[in-house]
């Protein structure tokens, strides 16, 4: 009788749990790798299973560079549910000649973006965001969770101080303030130049300064009034030049994505050129770190560095073809939760697109004077022609030591003849 | 009275059975493989995004004109088609080298033989992110091993960060380093198979160690050397995992392999929100490599063939 009893107790420790797993949903969840962003999904997705114990949230994450491939091949196999996209906002215009058509465009028009037009939750965002980063002929596909400033500089206010260095506000400013740096045994600036992509975004200031109309910079090259090799586009060169070769602290090339806040906040060096959603990457390499965030000077007239450009970030898309549609709402319904909403905002330090919430630390306070002057970046904007050469985009780390140009102006001819070869084609 | 088992092969049922048994494997081929290869053959043919439910149209020879006509492609991808080659010739000519250097010194008998034959094919095990991992941490420019013994002549280097006409190099050399093992292990084979007397009455004769080596040892190894190259301009050829594990598409440093995953997939540039999904575009790419790996193959395969029965007889 006692062994009956036993082997019951065991058959439903065995049992139970499995049966358990059974009834309850899985919801996959993929995203980008930012610590901040991963920290925060992990601590939401506890609330969410303890407010839905029928719900499980699975995490995968990806780096940034890789998300696109990832969502490509998870939606085909269709074992993935939510999923974190960035650059939503890059579209065709009708300028655009032949040009490919963006990821999102690709996937909606393949039927694998729920249409979440009408939800609820969408009433807690301001209307445009949703508008200019989620919809597609009039239909919302994506969840906009804010934006993100990408051409400032953060820097160490220890350092500065230190040194008796003021922000600058000009590039003869900028050169000056990385001389003393140098002077006293200090590396200007790091950044995460092994993942490259840093590097490109780092030179989107001295690209804002140049050309403040990201948007008419970009109908500009595209019908040839602006050229890569004009006298302005010259002078943007040679500025990249001088960031990659003589601010940037040398081995910064080894130096990956994830790794750079740290060091940064490690006082290895002044500055962190970078996006706004490295303030809580730097926060949590070193809590008590004093950061400053100013936007990339590079022009000599303040005027033209009063700036900043960035883009609409993370914003939630959902598998239209997921069996755990319900599941999906909810978990996007909960994020959207005002209350939910502010801590996600604190914790990635994002520019919420929810009116209601306010981004009230370190970077909030950083990035607030300058956001009457918040453009939308090169990089949401631009789409290239088929045909033009691997050159012809503004990107600094073409230059030594992360590849091979040493020649400002051999850079911008190439740069040049590389579109101009994409825009014969496209006529 | 025979004894175990055998098949009374001439008997009808016992001349399917051998066929019977190349089922499985045939089947796994054709639906792994060839299959597969078959479908990327025709998607190059088609504006495939490889999204389910996309559409998917007929458009000819437009991804081979894209990819060898249209605009700089023309350059771009010449360059690229050119470093593959300059890539397979180094990885070949030095690995060849290098195993038959270590497995001619591991023949010799000497102290510690199983550690070092070891230790050589130690890579080989790894595999291909643990060996990316292991030589961006001793390259890493601040402050790795490598980068502190320059320090010590006062010297500076970006190694797998800095210029890519500098970081193909490096790669070339870690490509040999993780596949050396291998071709070491054919050739000591290979040299396993040289009889002993051959080469001791070569020295009875007069002949000097170099000379045994060169006139009885090497041309009895033909079979093995012919192997090994073979195999290592086929792999070359293809290669696109150190690239992609080490630096990932770059500007001056692509491989035809890698360049095919970063059209199918997207990682044209580095930009983390470039445009992707071109699976048609990727898979012209692709059929392109696969004529090249092909003509070489082919082309490499004759000329070793003539070589050895000229040699063997």
């Amino acid at each position: 009788m006692k062994e009956k009893w036993l082997f019951g107790v065991v058959v439903a420790l065995f049992v139970v749990p499995f049966m358990a797993a059974a009834q309850k949903t899985t919801l996959e969840l993929l995203i980008h790798q930012n610590q901040a962003m991963v920290t925060y999904i992990d601590d939401f997705n506890k609330k969410f299973e303890a407010k839905y114990p029928d719900i499980a949230v699975n995490v995968s994450v990806v780096k940034a560079d890789e998300l696109a491939m990832s969502t490509q091949t998870r939606l085909t196999a269709n074992d993935v549910d939510i999923i974190d996209m960035f650059g939503f906002a890059q579209g065709i215009q009708p300028f655009m000649k032949g040009a490919d058509k963006p990821n999102w465009q690709s996937l909606i028009e393949a039927g694998m973006l729920m249409d979440l037009t009408g939800q609820p939750f969408l009433k807690y965002y301001d209307v445009a965001a949703i508008k200019d980063a989620g919809s597609f002929n009039g239909k919302v596909y994506e969840l906009n969770t804010g934006r993100y400033a990408f051409t400032g500089v953060f820097y160490s206010k220890d350092l500065f101080a230190k040194y008796n260095v003021r922000v600058p506000t000009t590039w003869s400013q900028l050169v000056a303030a990385c001389d003393t740096f140098k002077k006293n045994k200090i590396a200007p600036m790091t950044i995460g130049g092994k993942d490259g992509w840093p590097v490109l975004v780092g030179g989107y200031g001295i690209l804002l300064s140049a050309y403040p109309d990201q948007a008419a910079l970009v109908q500009g090259l595209w019908s040839g009034k602006i050229k890569w090799n004009d006298a302005k586009s010259l002078d943007m060169w040679k500025k990249m030049q001088v960031f990659a070769r003589d601010m940037i602290e040398p081995g910064a090339s080894g130096v990956s994505y994830d790794s750079a806040p740290g060091r940064f906040a490690s006082g290895a060096a002044a500055m962190l050129p970078a996006g706004s959603w490295d303030a809580s990457n730097i926060e949590a390499a070193d809590p008590n770190f004093k950061f400053g965030y100013f936007p990339m000077p590079g022009s000599d007239n303040p005027a033209d560095n009063k700036y900043l450009g960035g883009k609409y970030d993370v914003g939630w898309v959902v598998n239209a073809k997921t069996a755990k549609k319900d599941a999906a709402l909810k978990w996007l319904a909960f994020f959207s939760d005002p209350e939910n909403y502010q801590a996600y905002v604190n914790a990635v330090s994002i520019i919420p697109t929810e009116p209601t919430a306010k981004l009230g630390n370190a970077i909030g306070k950083e990035v607030a004077p300058y956001l009457a002057n918040f453009r939308l970046g090169y990089e949401l904007l631009w789409v290239g022609p088929k045909g033009a050469g691997q050159w012809a985009q503004p990107n600094a780390s073409f230059f030594k030591p992360f590849n091979q140009f040493d020649d400002a102006k051999k850079l911008a001819d190439q740069a040049q003849a590389d579109l101009d070869s994409g825009l014969k084609a496209a006529q | 009275m025979r004894q175990g088992y055998s098949f009374n092969f001439g008997s009808r049922r016992s001349k399917i059975v051998p066929y019977l048994l190349l089922v499985p494997g045939l089947l796994f081929y054709l639906f792994v493989s060839f299959g597969p290869s078959i479908a990327t053959a025709g998607y190059s043919f088609t504006d495939a995004s490889g999204l389910l439910g996309s559409p998917l149209r007929w458009i000819g020879l437009d991804n081979y004109k894209e990819f060898l006509l249209l605009g700089a492609n023309v350059r771009d991808n010449l360059d690229i088609t050119l470093r593959t080659l300059l890539f397979s010739v180094l990885v070949t000519v030095f690995q060849t080298l290098f195993g038959l250097i270590a497995a001619v010194l591991l023949d010799m008998r000497l102290k510690f033989t199983n550690f070092y034959r070891t230790l050589y094919f130690m890579p080989i095990i790894l595999g291909v992110t643990i060996v990316g991992l292991v030589w961006t941490l001793f390259f890493y420019p601040i402050g790795g091993p490598a980068q502190r013994f320059l320090g010590l002549f006062g010297a500076h280097s970006e190694f797998l960060g800095g210029s890519p006409s500098s970081v193909f190099y490096w790669i070339v050399w870690i490509q040999i380093w993780a596949n050396m093992g291998v071709t070491m292990i054919i050739f000591l084979g290979g040299l396993q198979t040289v009889p002993a007397e051959l080469r001791e009455a070569a020295r009875i004769d007069g002949a000097s160690g170099w000379q045994v080596f060169r006139n009885v040892t090497f041309p009895l190894i033909t079979p093995s050397l012919n192997t090994n190259v073979l195999l290592e301009i086929i792999g070359s050829l293809q290669a696109w995992q150190l690239f992609l594990v080490i630096k990932g598409p770059t500007n001056g440093l692509n491989v035809l392999g890698l360049w095919v995953y970063a059209l199918a997939f997207g990682r044209q540039s580095n930009n983390p929100t470039s445009v992707a999904m071109r699976q048609g575009y990727g898979a012209a790419a692709s059929m392109i490599l696969f004529l090249l790996v092909l003509v070489i193959g082919m082309a490499s395969q004759s000329l070793l063939s003539r070589r050895e029965r000229r040699i063997l007889g």
